[in-house]
C-alpha cells in the first residue's frame, strides 16, 4: 500500500461498517452547514445592499469580472434567496446530484461580493470548504454509505492542510524569530484598536495584560499556537485527531483571548468533526431512522 | 465498503488539492474557500488600520492635527452601532491608493446615506509601531473629514498621501 493510500484509509476508514449513529451525525453535520450557509448568505447580501457601492480588493471569480454590477437591483438578495432555496433542496435530496456545486458557486459568488471591500476574513472559510466537499462528495459518492465517510474525511483532509500550511507562512514571511513576544504586543495593539473603533471602548483582559507585562510569557503564548499549527496535519490520523483537534481549539480560545478574533463557525465545526461522536449516538440508537435514510 | 473506495477518495483529495495549490499560487494566496492562510505571517511590521473620531464640537485648526492614541482629542465612533464592519471600514481606508471623488463618495456610502445630519466625523488612519525594542507607539493621523454633503481631504498632508500617481 503506498503512503497516500495509507493516508486514505485513516481520512475514510474503509474497514469500518456505517453505523446509524454515522448517518444520524451526518445529517446534523449537514443541517449545521445548511444554516450557516443561509446565515452567511443572507448577512452578506443585506451588508452588500447597504454598505458597498465600490470595488476595493478584488477576490475569487471577482479578479475576472467587476462585481460592481451586482451590488444593485437587490442582486445580492435575489443570490441569498437562490442559495437558500437550493440549499434546502439539496439537505432533503430532491435535487439532481450537482446541485451542491451550484450552491457552492453560488456561496462564492456571494463572498466575492461582500468581501470586495478590502477585508479577507477567514473564520467563514470552513463553511465554504465544507459545502464545497458535499458538492464533490455528491457528484463521485452518491451513494448513501460512501458519501458522508467522504466529505467528512475531506474536510478533514484540508483542514489539517491549512493550519501546517499557515504555520509555514509564518517561518517563509517572517523566520524562526516569528514566536518574538514583542509581535504579540504589537497585534494586541492593533486589536485593541479595532475594538476601540467597533464598540468606542476597550479593556485589556487578564490574558492580554499578562502577554504585555513579559516577553517571555508573550513569547510561550506565540511558540504554543505556532507548534499547535505545525501538526495540525496530525488530525489525518484518526488515533490521534480528539487530541489534536482539542489543541487546535484551544489554540483558537487562545486567539480569541489574547487578540480578540472570534472564530465562532469555524470552532463549532472543528468541535464536530474532531471527536467520533456517532459512538455517542449509536449507544442509544439501534437502527437509522427511516426520514434520515431518505436524506442521506 | 473497501480499498477502492478510499483509494478513489484519496485520489479525488489530490486533484482538488493540485486546484487549490494552482488557485492560491495564482492568487496572491487566496481564493476562496481555499487559502493558505496568510494573516499574521509578515510579524514585527508596523500596521495600519482606521478609525472614526467624532469631531463635531471640535473647531477646524484643531481637527487635523496628528496626534497620539492615548492623547487623542476626539471619542471614537462605535461603527458596530452603525452597522459597519470595522475591518471593513479599517481596510476600505488602508487600502486605497487613489482617493477618487467616486471612492470619496463611497466611504460616504458605507457610513450610510442621511446617517450624519449634522455630525461631522473624521476617519483617521491609525499607526502603530515598535520603538526602542520594548514599547509600541501608536499614532492617530486624520484623514478624511466626512459630512452630510461632503468628504474633505487632510490640507496639511502631502497629496501623495491621497494618490499613488497610477489610475
Amino acid at each position: 500500500m503506498r503512503w497516500y493510500e495509507k493516508i486514505g484509509d485513516q481520512l475514510f476508514e474503509p474497514n469500518r461498517s456505517v453505523t446509524p449513529g454515522e448517518l444520524i451525525f451526518f445529517k446534523f453535520f449537514e443541517l449545521f452547514i445548511l444554516l450557516y450557509t443561509i446565515y452567511y448568505s443572507w448577512s452578506w447580501g443585506l451588508y452588500t445592499k447597504l454598505h458597498n457601492s465600490e470595488v476595493v480588493l478584488s477576490l475569487g471569480l471577482a479578479n475576472y469580472f467587476d462585481v460592481s454590477y451586482l451590488f444593485n437591483h437587490n442582486i445580492p438578495l435575489f443570490i441569498a434567496f437562490l442559495t437558500s432555496i437550493l440549499g434546502i433542496v439539496c439537505f432533503f435530496r430532491k435535487g439532481p446530484k450537482w446541485l451542491y456545486a451550484v450552491v457552492f458557486f453560488l456561496l462564492h459568488l456571494q463572498y466575492v461580493i461582500r468581501y470586495s471591500q478590502g477585508e479577507i476574513p477567514h473564520s467563514q472559510n470552513m463553511i465554504g470548504l465544507s459545502v464545497f466537499c458535499l458538492a464533490v462528495g455528491s457528484i463521485f459518492f452518491s451513494d448513501k454509505q460512501k458519501m458522508p465517510r467522504f466529505v467528512l474525511g475531506a474536510i478533514i483532509f484540508f483542514v489539517g492542510l491549512g493550519y501546517t500550511s499557515a504555520f509555514f507562512s509564518k517561518l517563509i514571511g517572517t523566520g524562526f524569530n516569528w514566536f518574538d513576544g514583542r509581535h504579540l504586543w504589537l497585534w494586541i495593539s492593533e486589536k485593541s484598536v479595532d475594538i476601540l473603533s467597533r464598540e468606542g471602548s476597550f479593556q485589556l483582559n487578564f490574558l492580554q495584560q499578562l502577554a504585555l507585562s513579559s516577553t517571555l510569557i508573550s513569547s510561550v503564548i506565540l511558540l504554543f499556537g505556532w507548534l499547535t499549527e505545525l501538526i495540525g496535519f496530525t488530525v489525518w490520523w484518526k488515533k490521534i485527531r480528539p487530541y489534536s483537534m482539542s489543541l487546535l481549539i484551544l489554540m483558537h480560545f487562545g486567539i480569541t483571548l489574547s487578540m480578540n478574533i472570534r472564530f465562532d463557525a469555524f470552532v463549532l465545526e472543528l468541535i464536530l468533526i474532531g471527536f467520533p461522536w456517532y459512538k455517542l449516538i449509536d449507544r442509544s440508537v439501534s437502527s437509522t431512522p427511516t426520514w434520515i435514510q431518505k436524506m442521506v | 465498503m473497501d480499498h477502492s473506495f478510499s483509494k478513489k477518495g484519496i485520489k479525488i483529495i489530490g486533484v482538488i488539492f493540485v486546484l487549490y495549490a494552482v488557485l492560491v499560487a495564482s492568487h496572491k494566496g487566496e481564493f476562496w474557500p481555499f487559502s493558505i492562510y496568510p494573516m499574521f505571517s509578515q510579524a514585527g511590521n508596523p500596521w495600519t488600520r482606521a478609525m472614526v473620531l467624532d469631531v463635531t464640537d471640535l473647531p477646524d485648526d484643531q481637527i487635523w492635527e496628528t496626534h497620539s492614541l492615548y492623547n487623542r482629542f476626539a471619542e471614537p465612533v462605535p461603527l458596530k452601532e452603525h452597522g459597519i464592519d470595522q475591518i471593513d471600514f479599517s481596510n476600505f481606508i488602508s487600502k486605497t491608493e487613489n482617493w477618487t471623488p467616486e471612492r470619496r463618495e463611497a466611504l460616504r456610502y458605507m457610513f450610510g446615506q442621511n446617517r450624519l445630519g449634522s455630525e461631522r466625523w473624521m476617519a483617521s488612519k491609525v499607526r502603530g509601531q515598535l520603538v526602542q525594542e520594548d514599547s509600541v507607539i501608536v499614532e492617530i493621523k486624520p484623514f478624511l473629514l466626512v459630512t452630510a454633503d461632503t468628504v474633505r481631504m487632510n490640507p496639511s498632508l502631502d497629496k501623495s498621501e491621497y494618490f499613488n500617481g497610477e489610475e
